[in-house]
């Protein structure tokens, strides 16, 4: 989730607040195959990674590529479009949740931590997933055309890279990140119109404090909010909690304006 | 820019003080005036984020400082025992207070930074009002019971606040306020600086412009007329919750001052307009409200970019491209 | 931007502003709104409550119209979404209440919102219907508001000494509600009515709306050893969640939801094992046969127009909706001090089963609808009516 939207920003440098309705749109995706037309529960992740990247790259074309570079604007069209999203899912999903069965049952039991196993498919794929994007990014060609448009799209453009054909592509692959979250994260919550509201703020503290643009970053911004939250937990009321989380985001931007490692 | 040929700000001025006189004699509807009375706010906050804006640099948390000014005045005038008129003299200037700090530690990152640290202010005040002192604040269940404006005595007798009209008066003399005040500001030295900031840090630095101070200025500033509209938010509602200043609400000013335009001082005042008409007018839909909101907000973005204010410069532009028989240069900018 | 443009805007404005008021109505109408929050997180309250009066409003229409004193009306339903804000909630009173005319508003969910509503409610003296739980919404200088469902002080007591009764061994209860109006009041009463009754509160926790991920807080609870969680106020969703994660971390104990609204979907979050066990006071079950015939119409009627099963807000409003058009016929008139005499001295024949309008003792002012409540039980997926009790207020009338 978070490494979809630092793919997102840094690549377009877009804020895409309608992010987290394409993780929504993969959870519908598993819902439906596989909860209501009983689709293998693999092939359903393979499913809404496809569907949500496509329309990913949808809206890159028809609506994002002429905004590019205009930051402010972005951000108010994909507010409406997280709008638009949001109630057209209400519209013909329903409103109520709706629960995906799990793929696999049970718990296990890791040096005395109790953990279902379908959290521990979560963990797994996501970090299947984080390594196949760090991959992608090092060192295959379109890979590094990305980094290079993030990092300068002129000198790219100079360079022969077709910003277009990237740009749509690092949309696309950032949303269907988001997609994969959806569906991964289905079974173990339940989906809903409004599920990707909480998600997206969560994954924008996550960017900030990892650093903007930066995957591993991500990465690590995402462990210790995890971190951050668990512990306090212990301690304090939840609210007194999520605020801790901002305070968080915000010593760290003091301490270090780009993120933890975050470039200048 | 901010120096535009076409409306002088004496005479664009001169109209929103009309139109605010003619309200009130078209229709006497409480409810006609209670949405002219939510667009007078509106364009109070919408206008000094667009000071702030005008630096460049998009502040999250400035409904924040409208909630401060809100939950100031109510415990001035519940606990304190206050009178309305001193809590109007005196929250606004909370709001201005608590801008300092957060002002100085917001503004020592720039750009998206900025926009993300500011949401991270927003949140942190939300929860402050939601979750913390509720015997005050009143928690989530909300502030209730703020009494409306007591009564103003004058020479003879005293003037009333508990219905619409005199309650749209008194918003109408403080916005006259605030917007003398901003478009006054846009037009000095002050909105010459202002643009500079935002085309080139560094040059106005170079030309001797302290732009720190000059950032935490403005932004307190901005924040104090958040606080008035704070204010009078609290007496007039006599209910206070946190999701009243929290995200979507703050969203919802930016997309007005974006939608109209955040180039001009007028921006905010025509997006403000439209989209309150607009909302209103979606009301019937329900469900499809949302959806329709959404679409016509980015079909807006898309067809002009600028903002709505800077239609008029191209249709006038397309049409005279169009006399030179160099046609298509709107179809094929429409056409998403 | 123009001089002429600004003044074509303002031109604009001022007719919108100006714009068409009611139009005169050849045959009569009663319009009566409907206020909740139709889009967003909480949409699910208040597309139920529109459901339900849509479902009650269409009867009548169909039948006839409604038959008051020599008139008949034909009733028109106008619905706001104020998006569980209150801000916005006080926009959408002020166009119901003065642009629509409307003198009953009966549905609106969301504690802070009915806070805002009634600002302008009570001073315009115009009917309004909730079920927000705050408890402070019933009070003596409110007399035109409405609560048409139980609410936690109705409903914790009686669930509670049944608790007590039937299952001895729970002794240490865990109560976790959301951190908002609902939950706080919610956890309030309960805790008030756990203490009241000798239980003993092991934790009385809240969590942000929208959480999905319940193993921080639920390690905190769970180490304090609960013999019973009661989920209290949470929704279906989350509190499917969190009696399903509390599984998962090895929670064996029992389980209650004090204020449960839809027992079909936290079946279907929690799955099968998790939600197996769970009592609750506030459900109803349509599918039940214990239900009477009443409900089970409304809910195959209801799953036939919206392919989803209703849950208690949906009956509620339904039921609000059948008592205020009731209350109007026996006045013989729609004023609504001639209505408010009725509504607050009779009693009413519901899809709950008799009603009676009481709660004096609890909000100084009788204004809450009290009717029998069914403690039930989820067992092997499917909800089981245990037992039907009476709330305190109830059994006095």
């Amino acid at each position: 989730m978070a490494l979809g939207l630092t793919l997102i920003f840094s690549i377009l440098d877009i804020i895409n607040f309608a992010h987290g309705e394409f993780y929504m749109l993969g959870g519908f995706v598993t819902y439906y195959a596989f909860a209501v037309f009983g689709v293998n529960y693999f092939l359903t992740l393979v499913l809404a990674v496809l569907v949500v990247g496509g329309a990913g790259v949808l809206a890159e074309r028809v609506v994002f590529r002429h905004l590019r570079g205009k930051t402010l604007n972005a951000f108010i069209v994909s507010l409406g479009l997280l709008w638009v999203l949001q109630a057209s899912a209400q519209l013909s999903f329903g409103v109520l949740d709706k629960s995906v069965p799990s793929a696999v049952s049970g718990i296990v039991r890791v040096f005395g931590l109790v953990i279902s196993r379908e959290r521990l498919v979560v963990i797994v794929t996501a970090s299947a997933l984080i390594t196949a994007l760090y991959l992608f990014l090092k060192f295959a060609r379109t890979g590094q055309a990305m980094r290079a448009v993030a990092q300068d799209p002129d000198a790219a453009a100079l360079q022969g890279v077709n910003i277009e054909a990237v740009s749509a592509l690092g949309f696309g692959v950032g949303c269907a990140l988001a997609g994969a979250a959806g569906a991964l994260l289905a079974p173990v919550f339940a989906v809903s119109p409004t599920m990707g509201a909480l998600p997206v703020v969560k994954a924008f503290i996550i960017i900030i404090v990892g650093g903007m643009g930066s995957l591993p970053g991500a990465v690590l911004g995402g462990l210790l909010l995890g971190a951050v939250e668990g512990i306090g937990t212990l301690f304090m009321t939840s609210a007194a909690v999520n605020m801790l989380g901002f305070l968080v985001v915000i010593a760290i931007l003091l301490v270090r304006p780009r993120g933890l490692l975050g470039v200048a | 820019m901010s120096r535009r040929p076409g409306l002088s700000p004496a005479l664009g001025f001169g109209l929103l003080a009309a139109a605010g006189v003619a309200v009130p004699v078209l229709t006497r509807d409480s409810y006609y005036l209670d949405v002219a009375t939510t667009l007078l706010m509106n364009l109070v906050l919408t206008l000094s984020l667009r000071l702030e804006m005008s630096t460049g640099q998009l502040n999250m948390a400035h409904i924040s400082f409208m909630g401060v000014g809100a939950y100031a005045s109510a415990l001035l005038v519940t606990r304190a025992g206050w009178s309305f008129w001193g809590s109007l003299a005196v929250a606004p200037l909370v709001a201005a207070l608590v801008a300092v700090p957060v002002g100085r530690i917001a503004l020592r990152v720039s750009g998206p930074y900025y926009f993300l640290i500011t949401f991270a202010f927003l949140e942190v005040l939300r929860l402050f009002f939601n979750n913390f002192f509720v015997d005050y604040l009143g928690g989530p269940s909300g502030l209730v019971e703020i009494p409306r404006p007591h009564p103003l005595p004058l020479s003879g007798g005293a003037i009333g606040f508990a219905g619409k009209l005199p309650q749209y008066w008194l918003m109408y003399a403080l916005f006259l306020l605030a917007a003398a005040v901003l478009i006054r500001l846009e037009y000095s030295r002050f909105g010459l600086v202002a643009s500079a900031i935002r085309q080139r840090d560094l040059l106005a630095e170079t030309l001797g412009v302290d732009i720190i101070r000059y950032k935490l200025g403005v932004f307190v500033l901005g924040s104090f007329f958040a606080g008035l509209v704070g204010v009078f938010f609290a007496h007039s509602h006599q209910v206070l919750h946190s999701s009243d200043f929290g995200l979507e609400p703050m969203v919802l000013l930016v997309v007005f001052t974006v939608i109209g335009g955040a180039q001009s001082v007028w921006g905010p005042v025509v997006g403000t307009l439209v989209l309150a008409v607009t909302s209103e007018l979606l009301r019937e839909l329900h469900h499809y409200e949302i959806l329709v909101y959404g679409a016509v907000l980015m079909v807006v973005m898309l067809v002009c970019p600028e903002g709505l204010v800077s239609l008029p410069g191209r249709i006038a532009h397309a049409l005279t491209r169009r006399r030179d028989a160099k046609a298509a240069a709107v179809g094929a900018r429409v056409a998403p | 931007m123009t001089p002429r443009r600004s003044l074509a805007i303002l031109i604009v404005l001022a007719f919108a502003v100006a714009g068409p008021g009611p139009a005169p109505a050849a045959e009569k109408t009663l319009t009566i709104g409907l206020l909740g929050p139709l889009s967003g997180g909480a949409a699910s309250y208040g597309v139920e409550l529109q459901r339900g009066a849509e479902m009650r409003t269409d009867e009548i229409n169909k039948a006839g119209g409604l038959k008051v004193g020599g008139d008949v009306y034909k009733i028109k339903l106008v619905a706001y979404d104020h998006k569980a804000q209150a801000a916005e909630a006080a926009t959408a009173t002020n166009k119901l209440v003065f642009q629509d005319k409307v003198k009953y508003i009966i549905g609106n969910a969301v504690g802070a919102t009915c806070n805002a509503a009634q600002t302008i409610t009570e001073p315009n003296k115009v009917m309004f219907s909730f079920v927000c739980w705050g408890t402070a919404n019933l009070a003596p200088e409110k007399p035109y508001s409405f609560r048409s469902m139980l609410s936690q002080w109705e409903l914790a007591e009686p669930f509670y000494r049944w608790v007590k009764e039937n299952h001895p061994k729970v002794k240490r209860v865990a109560v976790i509600s959301p951190n908002d109006t609902s939950g706080k009041d919610t956890n309030t009463a309960v805790v008030k009515a756990l203490k009241g009754l000798a239980f003993e509160v092991t934790a009385d926790e809240y969590y942000e709306r929208g959480t999905k991920d319940f193993y921080p807080v639920l390690t905190k609870l769970l180490a304090q050893k609960p013999d019973m969680i009661d989920v209290a106020a949470a929704p279906a969703g989350e509190a499917g969640l969190i009696l399903k994660q509390a599984m998962e971390l090895g929670f064996k104990g029992a389980k209650g939801w004090t204020a449960g609204t839809n027992p079909f979907t936290i079946i279907g979050v929690a799955g099968r094992e998790a939600a197996e066990g769970v009592w609750s006071p506030a459900n109803i079950n349509v599918k039940s046969e214990h239900v009477n015939s009443a409900v089970r119409k409304f809910g195959e009627a209801y799953e036939k127009r919206y392919g989803e099963v209703p849950g208690v807000i949906a009956v509620a409003n339904f039921a609000a909706f059948d008592v205020f058009t009731q209350a109007m016929q026996r006045a013989g008139s729609v004023e609504t001090d001639r209505v408010l005499e009725v509504l607050t001295k009779e009693r009413f024949e519901t899809v709950w089963g008799p009603l009676v309008i009481g709660g004096k003792e609890t909000y100084g002012i009788d204004r809450q609808f009290l009717y029998p409540l069914v403690i039930s039980e989820v067992r092997e997926g499917k909800i089981v009516d245990i037992t039907q009790v009476l709330p305190a207020a109830l059994k006095k009338k």
